[in-house]
């Protein structure tokens, strides 16, 4: 384990670094390697401003993407089903619409992690009891409960930009479809918080999700308390998208995809597949929003579009080599 | 030939036991004894209440009321941890949807002894391929477990069961899907990994011949509550085999002595 912990962590490590890397030199004005690097000389202050400048965008991407990764691999074991992920369960919908509900409704903006994980907990309890048969979740049943979810939400979301002012429905639109334009460092040390007590409490509860990996049943007769333990995990997940949602808001594919790939290369052990899921994920996010600013530039696509479009042929690819 | 009466001390005793899955009732005041040691079969139609029986002893589903010692205390004073140490569960079939070695899912019977249930340590695997090595499974360590047989499955979660050092194995149908060759393999092994550690074995199975066979006592379950229990040779009897699966039987002896029993048609009422 400790090998492959090891190992799995140096190489997302590695990627996180360069695709931080590719984040603070592209956009409006693109730098060049060497004086992102050296910083010396007239080229090198600029672009060091530059980079300053982009910084907290690379940092909120990294903490979104780390987010969104945990929140996904963490309910793939829960639930024994690698289809499982935040945006198809429906949570993000529901933590978009706890935080679009809080701004129409007048309050902070520092209220809307609470507003959005509000949002994903009440969507999380929906769905799961929907997806409830026999005192069991049934696979089947939660994806399309996950989709009804997708489908309210947005009918609320859309109700919502309605109602709301020109200016106001075009940054909540922007936002739904994900986008990381808004980033502060305020807002990248906002999240940081929620990132480490959902991988805390992810980590602590590791080896039980080994367990749950292989059946819930075979975690209960092994000696973990079944519902504690999918409570606080579902939680943690619902934390760790409602807080990602509520600073970058809906991201889709991240949450499914990381832990995919992630797993083909280091295995099920969620002790080794959940941390580097995070930095993983972190690495994709930062990558991602890099495209999206360089793509069109200067105009700038929503991060979550990017990620559909790498997403959904990745994961096609996946599926056609795992059958 | 009877095998020879031994003297029993209680190890899991059931007392006016119920348990319930939403409004359908699954055991409905079940009195039952498992002696140390024994090898006790449970017996009846599908849905009265067998496997429950196994998973309320295992802890996957919570009794609705009555008692169930194990070793003499009420199992819900015991911790799930503990209980866990004591008693394994091999399920019927296991749906592996990730990847998983057969290693892993043996040192995984090691679980309840870990600390945060993280049980890799040297100690661990020592034990979990010494059990392995017993199930002659060794050589599966490193193979994925969705992708063994069902035979091979079985061993893999004795050797689980050897590994967890439980004094208490449940057995959920294991020889349903086998082939005979596998059916018998399994049953050797069973029956000698039992003797070797005196372990307590209770199995559900439909196979009449092998509760006749193997166990030293018969529970027989009828909607949820005991029909009858005892030495196999005094349950199963054509009038009790008919109250509780509606079938008619006849008693053979065959070539080699033993007493089998033959359902050969559906009671009509």
């Amino acid at each position: 384990m400790r090998g492959r912990f090891a190992a799995g962590l140096a190489a997302a490590a590695g990627l996180l670094a360069l695709s931080v890397l590719l984040g603070l030199s592209v956009g409006g004005v693109r730098l060049s390697l060497p004086d992102l690097l050296s910083g010396s000389g007239a080229a090198g202050e600029t672009a060091r401003l530059v980079a300053s400048l982009r910084a907290p965008r690379v940092l909120l991407s990294a903490l979104v993407g780390g987010c969104l990764a945990l929140a996904g691999a963490a309910l793939q074991a829960l639930l024994k089903n690698p289809l499982a992920d935040p945006f198809l369960l429906g949570t993000s919908g529901g933590a978009a619409t706890g935080a679009a509900l809080a701004a129409v409704a007048g309050f902070s903006p520092l209220v809307s992690p609470a507003a959005s994980f509000a949002g994903a907990v009440v969507s999380s309890l929906a769905v799961a009891a929907l997806a409830r048969r026999g005192g069991r979740l049934d696979l089947q049943r939660l994806l399309l409960a996950g989709l009804i979810a997708n489908a309210f939400f947005s009918a609320v979301l859309l109700a919502v930009f309605s109602v709301a002012s020109g200016q106001t429905a075009r940054t909540m639109l922007f936002w739904m479809m994900g986008s990381l334009a808004d980033a502060t460092l305020g807002k990248a040390l906002a999240l940081a918080p929620y990132a480490a007590a959902g991988l805390a409490v992810l980590l602590a509860f590791a080896a039980r999700l080994n367990l749950f990996a292989v059946g819930e049943e075979n975690a209960a007769a092994l000696g973990v308390d079944v519902e504690r333990s999918k409570r606080i995990v579902f939680l943690a997940a619902s934390l760790l998208t409602g807080a990602a949602v509520s600073f970058a808001g809906i991201i889709g594919f991240v949450g499914l995809l990381v832990p995919h790939a992630v797993r083909s290369a280091v295995g099920n052990d969620q002790r080794v597949l959940l941390p580097v899921s995070a930095v993983a994920g972190a690495a994709l996010l930062v990558a991602a929003d890099a495209v999206s600013r360089a793509a069109f530039a200067p105009a700038e696509l929503p991060v979550g579009a990017v990620t559909a479009a790498i997403g959904a042929p990745l994961f096609a690819w996946l599926l056609l080599r795992n059958p | 030939m009877a095998p020879p009466a031994k003297p029993v001390t209680p190890f899991v005793e059931a007392r006016g036991l119920t348990a319930a899955y939403g409004a359908t009732r699954a055991l409905d005041g079940l009195d039952a004894i498992i002696g140390r040691g024994e090898i006790v079969a449970l017996l009846g139609e599908n849905g009265s209440g067998k496997s429950t029986f196994l998973r309320v002893v295992a802890r996957i589903v919570a009794p609705a009321s009555g008692e169930l010692l194990l070793d003499g205390r009420p199992l819900a004073a015991l911790g799930r941890r503990e209980t866990a140490r004591r008693t394994a569960y091999l399920p019927q079939a296991t749906e592996l949807v990730f990847p998983i070695r057969c290693l892993d899912l043996v040192l995984q019977g090691r679980a309840p002894w870990a600390r945060g249930f993280s049980s890799d340590s040297p100690g661990d695997r020592d034990r979990a391929l010494a059990a392995m090595r017993a199930c002659d499974v060794e050589g599966l360590a490193e193979r994925d477990a969705s992708a063994i047989s069902g035979g091979e499955k079985r061993r893999v979660f004795l050797a689980r069961a050897i590994a967890q050092e439980a004094e208490l194995w449940l057995l959920d149908e294991p020889t349903a899907g086998l082939d005979p060759r596998h059916r018998l393999e399994f049953l050797e092994l069973l029956t000698r990994v039992h003797r070797e550690r005196e372990t307590t074995v209770v199995l559900v199975t439909h196979e009449i011949d092998l509760a006749s066979d193997l166990a030293d006592r018969v529970v027989l379950l009828r909607r949820g509550r005991a029909l009858a229990a005892g030495a196999p040779a005094e349950i199963l009897r054509p009038d009790l085999l008919r109250r509780a699966f509606g079938v008619e039987s006849r008693i053979e002896t065959g070539p080699d002595g033993k007493r089998r029993i033959v359902p050969y048609a559906p009671t009509r009422l």
